[in-house]
């Protein structure tokens, strides 16, 4: 038995007017975009910045107490449940005897996370939350590790970011 | 032998058996916290619930001997019923702190909640709230939120120990598990509390908050802190080893073992241990590539015992497997005829110690196997004659102990080697006691008993096989590689065990070499 190979026949060389239809396809838009900004898809990164809507699962935010000291527990629940296997935490004994158990070390390998949200999901205190920020640039490999002096300390949760948290007025209710 | 029917199934029991041992002798489910098969009955928990034909009431199976043609069931609505709302009462109190609790993970409250329990709770009073983070002694912690009151920790300490420190202070939902002021939980046995504890109210300071317990593997193998040989169950991931616990063995240890035992996870870990061959004297050590310079090593060491045995001496601790005492003896003694052969006890006063329940004076795993080998070759001579002839040995080859905290005399030995004209120190781990040495040494990485496998013999003759659990340093030799290697044969170290997430090699790796 044997196969006969059917080819097409090349229809056309005529390449020309398709690639001249494309290109004046870019130069409407770009004379579109000169003339009328306002309907403009893209944005001018860096100047401009989309904002996504608070849901968004950026970068993750260690929330703190009113007085500033971590919320976390260290009961590594986030970092069983991470499926990338990024987060990394060392528990220590705490002075204050309500407190117990609380991290001296706590670490999020950001290059490695998927953004699947499932650590804030874990976490039984709502001590981690992904937060709106999500540009993610460093200038070396070793500033992707995110500590907790950035996690729940970094300047821009200063403004806008909400990592306060404090239980106070739940308990005081008797919650 | 009476005979009953449990759950349909018929079982013939020892005269005075009870009725829960029955359950676990036929692998039945059933719940209970105070029953623990090494201690008394106590009957307090009221979780062990069953119905038994002819009797109008619900009886607890822990204090219920099994009688001739009893008919027992706890899969009646009436039982699963009692039992469930027996767990609700006992969760009244408890804080349910379970992300921050140690026990988490193997806790008896969780397993049995989901074995038995499934409800939703129906209690609306606030907690009463009690003493967290307790301190009970140099070893454990309590937090009296958690404790269920089930009395396993106070009968330990009255039936096993026989120390009497716990014991239950308060009545009513005050109760609190205590000791006397004063007198704190320390005894060398004080652990076992924490493992028998069902719930996180008991946690060993040592471990505390180290590891979350689901990250841990466990291995089973045997102590080897003293001749007693418990059967232990070591816990490790790829960081470490975090802990031992006992493992259920009637003719040895029981339920229990010591404290002491439980340390001897710390010396495996990779911060004490020597990972190259060190070569030099006092001050002066380089780290060289364990292969290679243990052949060379065995080069000069085979030409010194064919030239003359008598300039060989060797100084064995009991510290190493039946199999590694068999091949080494084969070629030292038999094969190069050494005749020079010591025997180091680590503490010789002591040495015939018994505290009345485990722990025993001969602090080595396998002391009865070494003197089993040595039988047939005519014995130890006597260290004795070691002392002020040093310098007459071409070489001395010294079987180091693993455990280097329980030889009290290190430092003379070291003291004592020191004028001797060279020295193969087979050692696991680096001290600075080692690192003393001024005459002219090779201190060869040893494995440890977790990263081998083989068999001790304990005090009583009982030969005990162990398997590999994890592998810590890799370069690491057993006693019977180091032959093999003295002897000049090469090794597939291809084939050799990996560590636990460590850099993983593949086949390729090894046949292309390092890129
Ligand atoms: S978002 Fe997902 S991948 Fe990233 S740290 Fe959390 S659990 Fe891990
Ligand atoms: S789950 Fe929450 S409390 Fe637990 S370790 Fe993670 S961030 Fe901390
Ligand atoms: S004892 Fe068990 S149920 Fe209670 S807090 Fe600890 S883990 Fe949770
Ligand atoms: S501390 Fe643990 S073992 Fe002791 S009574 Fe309480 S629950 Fe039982
Ligand atoms: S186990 Fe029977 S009453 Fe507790």
């Amino acid at each position: 038995m044997s196969f006969k190979v059917k080819r097409e026949p090349v229809r056309s060389s005529w390449y020309l007017p398709g690639i001249l239809v494309g290109l004046g396809f870019t130069f409407k838009k770009m004379l579109q975009n000169l003339f009328n900004q306002k309907k403009m898809v893209t944005l001018n990164y860096p100047e401009e910045k989309y904002q996504y809507g608070p849901r968004f699962k950026g970068n993750h935010v260690l929330t703190v107490k009113k007085d500033g000291s971590l919320r976390c527990t260290a009961c590594m629940l986030c970092a069983t449940n991470c499926p990338a296997d990024c987060i990394r935490i060392t528990a220590s004994e705490h002075e204050d005897p309500s407190v117990e158990k609380f991290p001296i070390s706590y670490e999020i390998d950001i290059l490695r996370c998927v953004f699947c949200g499932f650590c804030e999901e874990a976490c039984p205190v709502d001590a981690i939350r992904m937060g709106p920020e999500w540009q993610t640039a460093a200038l070396n490999g070793s500033e992707f590790t995110y500590d907790i002096r950035h996690l729940a300390y970094r300047p821009q949760l200063k403004g806008g970011v909400p990592s306060v948290l404090d239980d106070q007025e739940r308990h005081s209710a008797g919650i | 032998m009476p005979k009953c029917t449990i759950n349909g199934k018929e079982i013939e029991v020892p005269q005075g058996t009870t009725v829960i041992e029955a359950f676990k002798m036929l692998g039945d489910d059933i719940c209970h916290y105070c029953w623990h098969p090494g201690l008394s009955v106590a009957g307090v928990c009221r979780l062990c619930m069953v119905h038994i034909e002819g009797m109008p009431k619900l009886q607890i199976a822990c204090n219920t001997e099994v009688r001739d043609g009893m008919v027992v069931t706890n899969q009646t609505d009436d039982v699963k019923d009692t039992v469930k709302w027996g767990l609700d009462f006992h969760l009244i109190n408890h804080p349910l702190d379970c992300p921050i609790c140690d026990q988490a993970g193997e806790c008896g409250l969780q397993d049995q909640y989901m074995k038995f329990g499934k409800y939703d709770p129906e209690m609306a009073e606030p907690k009463v709230k009690k003493h967290k983070v307790v301190d009970l002694g140099p070893t454990v912690v309590l937090d009296s939120e958690r404790c269920i009151l089930c009395s396993r920790c106070v009968r330990f300490t009255e039936e096993v120990t026989e120390t009497n420190e716990l014991g239950i202070f308060n009545r009513g939902d005050r109760a609190e598990i205590g000791t006397v002021q004063g007198r704190p939980l320390d005894n060398n046995y004080s652990l076992n509390t924490v493992d028998i504890c069902p719930v996180g109210a008991l946690t060993s300071k040592d471990f505390r908050f180290r590891q979350r317990v689901w990250y841990l593997k466990d291995s089973e193998s045997i102590c080897p802190g003293c001749s007693t040989g418990c059967n232990v169950k070591v816990y490790f991931n790829e960081e470490g080893l975090w802990r031992v616990k006992p493992r259920y063995n009637a003719e040895v240890n029981g339920h229990w073992m010591c404290d002491e035992g439980r340390n001897t996870y710390k010396y495996v870990n990779a911060a004490h241990r020597l990972k190259k061959v060190k070569a030099g004297q006092s001050g002066d050590w380089s780290q060289e590539e364990v292969f290679p310079e243990t052949m060379k090593l065995g080069e000069k060491f085979r030409a010194a015992a064919e030239k003359n045995p008598e300039s060989i001496a060797v100084l064995v601790t009991g510290q190493y497997t039946n199999e590694e005492f068999k091949n080494f003896f084969e070629f030292v003694a038999d094969e190069l005829k050494v005749k020079n052969i010591f025997h180091w006890i680590n503490n010789p006063e002591k040495f015939d110690d018994f505290d009345g329940l485990l722990l025993r004076g001969d602090k080595n795993p396998n002391t009865y196997g070494l003197k089993e080998e040595m039988k047939s070759r005519g014995g130890f001579k006597s260290l004795e004659d070691l002392q002020g002839k040093m310098s007459q040995f071409e070489w001395v080859l010294v079987l180091g102990p693993e455990n280097q905290s329980q030889f009290p005399d290190l430092k003379e030995k070291v003291d004592l080697l020191s004028q001797a004209k060279s020295v193969i120190w087979l050692s696991a781990c680096e001290t600075p006691e080692l690192d003393a040495l001024r005459a002219p040494t090779h201190q060869i990485p040893m494995k440890t008993y977790i990263e081998k496998e083989g068999s001790f013999t304990n005090f009583k003759g009982l030969v005990q096989e162990f398997k590999r659990g994890t592998t810590v340093i890799e370069d690491a030799l057993t006693l019977q590689e180091v032959v093999a290697l003295l002897r000049g044969h090469e090794l597939d170290y291809r084939n050799r065990p990996q560590p636990i997430g460590g850099t993983k090699k593949n086949h390729f790796t090894n046949v292309r070499g390092q890129l």
